[in-house]
């Protein structure tokens, strides 16, 4: 990395323009699944924005209804509007249970549907053959990356505005959802499909952003340096022992080197 | 704060004020770094100051027979102050939690990388000594801060 000393007099103005053409950073964020039906399950999820625009997403959760699918989305929307997961509070009907329904006018709408394979849009909401089924023992795994094409305007921007939410319970504990638990999903009737129980789209887990780190990590330490003046070993004061003599010893080094560039 | 790129950071009390630039990677997978003393760069892999997560600016301790804007980084106390003027004219003022120095092998890269519940900030520079064989100081000094204020445009 060494640049031409014309370019190292260009005016302050010029460097600030070449900062990347996307204003936002390249970041992976990371989202807590909490719990929201007392189903008892949770469950991590990471979300990462990566140099090509691209969104990766990873999911884990355990305490899931075993052997049964869940659909999950990012919900929430890229406009600025403050969506988050709902408690208990959201339970209109006072059934016990916060539905898709209750849940969505705190969680927002279906931003992207988190299917294994094809479409990812709303439209793909309820594709519970393409959604995520989790393992006997109630563990789900999920991991895909959906191209930048496929994604909504926005969502890298908003990414920390954003958050996600998993369907699926089992009320009744029988193994299954079924009609018996809490009846039809009014939510996948009211979209035209019928027969859904009701325990297949309630929310099992949401989760908000609450973490974020560097989307790529570099390897090793940070070359910010070069030796050449002298007293560049400016945190002796704060070491101790040999690291301290070894700091004093880099600043004689530095010095020596110095004259014998002059 | 929402997400905007860096385009100053000043720390008052080492009465030190640089322009930010845009740092990647480099083919071996290490951070670039500045080309000048003066600049401080932000590496754009990562959060943006004010954001949630870790913002890193790294900085020269020296640089072709100059003194870097981070020469006395390490001399930085806690609580001291650092405030970055963001592109989006607001600006976000950080408070320093700790002042730390690493060998590069054993560069502590979750610490500075990893997930942050909060708007974090890490300045980098080195120190310790110069290896005349590899050309490169031994260590990393990092100060770590954390988001204090934020003032909107």
């Amino acid at each position: 990395m060494r640049l031409s000393r014309a370019l190292l007099t260009v005016p302050a103005a010029a460097l600030i323009l070449a900062l990347p053409a996307v204003a936002y950073a390249d970041e992976s964020v990371q989202v807590q699944l909490q719990d929201l039906n007392e189903t008892g399950a949770t469950g991590t999820a990471t979300l990462t924005a990566t140099s090509g625009g691209d969104l990766k997403v990873m999911v884990r959760s355990k305490g899931m209804t075993p052997n049964s699918p869940h659909a999950q989305h990012v919900h929430g929307a890229a406009n600025g509007m403050d969506f988050h997961c709902p408690d208990k509070s959201a339970d209109a009907n006072g059934n016990g249970y916060v539905s898709t329904e209750e849940g969505l006018k705190m969680y927002g709408d279906i931003f992207i549907s988190l299917t294994t394979t094809g479409d990812t849009t709303k439209a793909s909401g309820l594709a519970v053959d393409r959604m995520p089924k989790a393992d006997a023992k109630g563990n789900l795994s999920y991991e895909r990356t959906i191209p930048a094409a496929d994604l909504p305007k926005g969502t890298v921007e908003h990414l920390k505005d954003l958050h996600l939410v998993q369907h699926g319970i089992d009320a009744n504990k029988n193994g299954t959802y079924d009609m018996e638990a809490l009846g039809e999903s009014t939510f996948a009737k009211s979209v035209g499909v019928n027969g859904i129980p009701a325990e297949a789209t309630d929310p099992a887990t949401c989760g908000m952003v609450s973490g974020a780190a560097a989307g790529s990590v570099p390897a090793g330490g940070v070359a910010t340096g070069d030796g050449s003046t002298s007293g560049g070993s400016p945190m002796m004061m704060y070491t101790v022992g040999g690291i301290a003599l070894l700091g004093a010893a880099g600043a004689v080094v530095a010095r020596r080197r110095l004259a014998v560039e002059r | 704060m929402a997400s905007s790129p860096p385009v100053r950071v000043s720390i008052p009390s080492l009465r030190a004020t640089a322009a930010i630039v845009a740092l990647g990677l480099q083919a071996d997978g290490a951070m670039q770094v500045p080309d000048s003393a003066a600049d401080v760069g932000w590496f754009t892999k990562a959060p943006t100051p004010g954001a949630l997560g870790p913002a890193v600016l790294a900085g020269h301790v020296n640089w072709k027979g100059r003194r870097g804007t981070f020469f006395d980084l390490g001399k930085l106390s806690v609580g001291a102050g650092i405030t970055v003027n963001r592109q989006d004219g607001s600006t976000a003022m950080f408070t320093v939690s700790k002042v730390e120095q690493y060998p590069k092998d054993h560069f502590p890269t979750d610490e500075v990388y990893g997930a942050t519940d909060h708007a974090a900030l890490r300045l980098i520079t080195c120190g310790g000594q110069f290896d005349d064989t590899t050309q490169h100081y031994r260590d990393n000094v990092i100060v770590y801060a954390r988001l204090a204020h934020a003032h909107a445009a």
